[in-house]
């Protein structure tokens, strides 16, 4: 079928040549230059709406600007939005929760994500249908999951609170709430997890794990000897991008918590998101927001050379 | 002793299977509980929802879905998805593809520059994007306009699209288009005659993602757009203002709303990304 398609494609493209492409100095100019034709718009794109205004945002975290002055006539401030970010014990505090926040749900997530993958990498009958169901959460928008999350865990009509028979308001405590906000993200993200996973259980090869049957290692021992260090890279692949995408987490905290109570889901998005859009204090959030670079390009960074050297060696 | 032990590990096999099944059963009833419980909530009228016990069999009513249908607010925000969700799509496709081939086919000076660059792009934090992205916007007058958010969406999902794509266009034999070239045709139109339509598994997995993108976004539609252009997920988070409100049943079913067209897409895309991994097609 496909080759009869790409013989149609040929015939066709012959007889447009026949009919007259010609080769001319401009088109030959074209053909040499088509890769920076074609990359042409995205560079501009990236450039315009990315490049620019994180130039930009740079420039307006060293000044003092206020949105009813004209783009450059803010006061250079040198790096008192800097020194105000580190002195505030509200920025502080939301440092150490988006680390404290990432971690545990990124350990989480990992565990049960390989869990779930490890489940359905077992070939059985109606696999394919759990394969099917389970990723389901990961398609929600995060938007509509933490509401899901906020009906069921409503201190006086929640189904939660009436399963365990007590009354906990849930996101009005600050060890509770920050758990809450987890689990939203646990519940959206250890399938997506799971599926990176197991594409990299269904990609091993199986004479190593056969191999150490044989010499009669236990269930166990091939997990923790040879399948888990195969699965290395993509276990690697999955806490690289989970990380940075918790990092960043938001919508969940805004729905839920407003990155209440006291400060305890305070993220590092929420708190530049606050400080721009809500005190409109832009200069102090875009320097909240190149702090918050810094550290990503960091992490990225840190975890493409563990990448790297896995690969080298 | 042979058969006694070919019994014992048929035994055990049917424990571990058996095994299996009940840690997968659990494990979705654990996944699926709460969206199905909330799917419940939006079929019960208002009295039903807050009785307690809660309910687990119950007259369904689809009384809720009837009233958010019903809400001009609704339909506009679903109107205004739309709209910026297949503008995205199409931006960073036709933006995205062309630069996508360029990458696999012609190796350039700068090439792998630009290339972690975009990767780079994906990583970051939007909100640190969208600070400054706002200020400008709002100067060059676009903020609140629809076509502010899809240029938002498209910076996100162009590195996606060029990510995708190039893998397309890499597993493609060369002498394709070099046949064509041979033939006359210029890069240009091979690309259009020869390589694109061979390519359409790959433009359809990299819309679906696309398309997800932004229609889950909220940061980007809660402060570019406001009540005329604002999104679905924009709408939706105006139910938890502080306290989650007595309309249960209008939150559930404008939920189910929301994300029912991404569910329906990602599974009809489910067939066409794995179809298009395995393409026979191309390798003819």
């Amino acid at each position: 079928m496909g080759g009869s398609t790409t013989a149609v494609r040929q015939a066709e493209l012959r007889a447009l040549g026949a009919a007259g492409f010609r080769t001319s100095s401009a088109q030959r100019w074209l053909d040499h230059q088509f890769a920076r034709l074609a990359v042409l718009p995205t560079s501009a794109m990236m450039l315009l709406i990315f490049g620019i205004p994180l130039a930009f945002s740079f420039y307006l975290s060293f000044e003092g600007w206020s949105p009813e002055q004209s783009l450059f006539a803010g006061k250079f401030a040198g790096t008192a939005n800097y020194e105000d970010l580190l002195t505030d014990p509200q920025f502080l505090a939301s440092l150490s929760v988006t680390c404290i926040y990432t971690a545990i749900t990124v350990a989480t997530e990992l565990a049960l994500g390989l869990a779930i993958a490890l489940l359905l990498d077992v070939d059985l009958p109606l696999i394919g249908l759990f394969r099917t169901i389970l990723v389901v959460p990961m398609m929600i928008t995060p938007i509509v999951a933490a509401l899901c999350w906020k009906l069921l865990l409503d201190p006086d009509h929640g189904v939660v609170n009436y399963w365990i028979g007590s009354h906990i308001v849930w996101l009005g405590r600050p060890d509770t709430a920050l758990i809450s906000v987890m689990v939203v993200n646990l519940w959206q993200n250890a399938p997506y997890v799971a599926v990176l996973l197991l594409a990299g259980l269904r990609s091993l090869p199986s004479e190593p794990v056969e191999a150490a049957a044989i010499d009669g290692a236990s269930a166990w021992q091939v997990f923790w000897h040879v399948t888990l260090p195969l699965l290395r890279p993509y276990i690697l692949v999955a806490l690289l991008l989970r990380t940075i995408f918790e990092f960043r987490a938001f919508d969940n905290i805004y729905v839920m918590t407003s990155g209440g109570p006291a400060n305890a889901t305070m993220s590092l998005s929420m708190f530049t998101y606050l400080a721009s859009f809500v005190k409109f204090d832009l200069s102090l959030g875009a320097a909240a927001s190149w702090m918050m670079l810094v550290m990503c390009l960091l992490l990225c960074l840190f975890f493409i050379a563990v990448l790297r050297r896995r690969e080298a060696l | 002793m042979a058969g006694l032990h070919a019994v014992g590990s048929r035994r055990s096999k049917l424990m571990f299977a058996g095994s299996v099944y009940l840690g997968l059963i659990g494990m979705t009833a654990v996944f699926l509980f709460p969206l199905l419980w909330v799917i419940g909530l939006s079929l019960k009228t208002r009295l039903q929802v807050f009785a307690m016990p809660p309910l687990f069999v119950w007259q369904p009513t689809l009384e809720n879905y009837a009233a958010v249908l019903g809400q001009a607010d609704f339909l506009q925000a679903f109107v205004n998805s739309l709209v910026v969700s297949s503008g995205a799509v199409l931006l960073s496709l036709c933006v995205g593809v062309p630069a996508a081939y360029a990458f696999a086919r012609f190796p350039f000076r700068g090439g792998s520059f630009l290339f972690f660059s975009l990767l780079v792009m994906r990583m970051l934090p939007p909100i640190a994007v969208l600070v400054p992205m706002y200020i400008l916007f709002s100067k060059l007058g676009l903020t609140t306009t629809r076509f502010s958010v899809v240029l938002a969406y498209s910076t996100f999902s162009l590195p996606l699209v060029v990510w995708i794509m190039r893998g397309f266009f890499e597993d493609l034999p060369r002498e394709l288009e070099e046949s064509a070239w041979v033939d006359g045709a210029s890069r240009a139109a091979a690309f259009r005659h020869v390589v694109l339509p061979l390519i359409r598994p790959g433009l359809v997995a990299a819309s679906i993602l696309c398309l997800q993108l932004a229609w889950n976004d909220f940061l980007f539609s809660a402060v570019l757009t406001n009540n005329a252009t604002r999104t679905l997920p924009v709408l939706m988070a105006g139910f938890s203002g502080g306290d989650t409100g007595t309309d249960w049943g209008g939150m559930t079913a404008s939920g189910v709303l929301v994300i029912l067209p991404v569910l329906i897409f990602s599974f009809a895309a489910q067939r066409h990304l794995v179809a298009g991994l395995s393409s026979g097609a191309v390798k003819g």
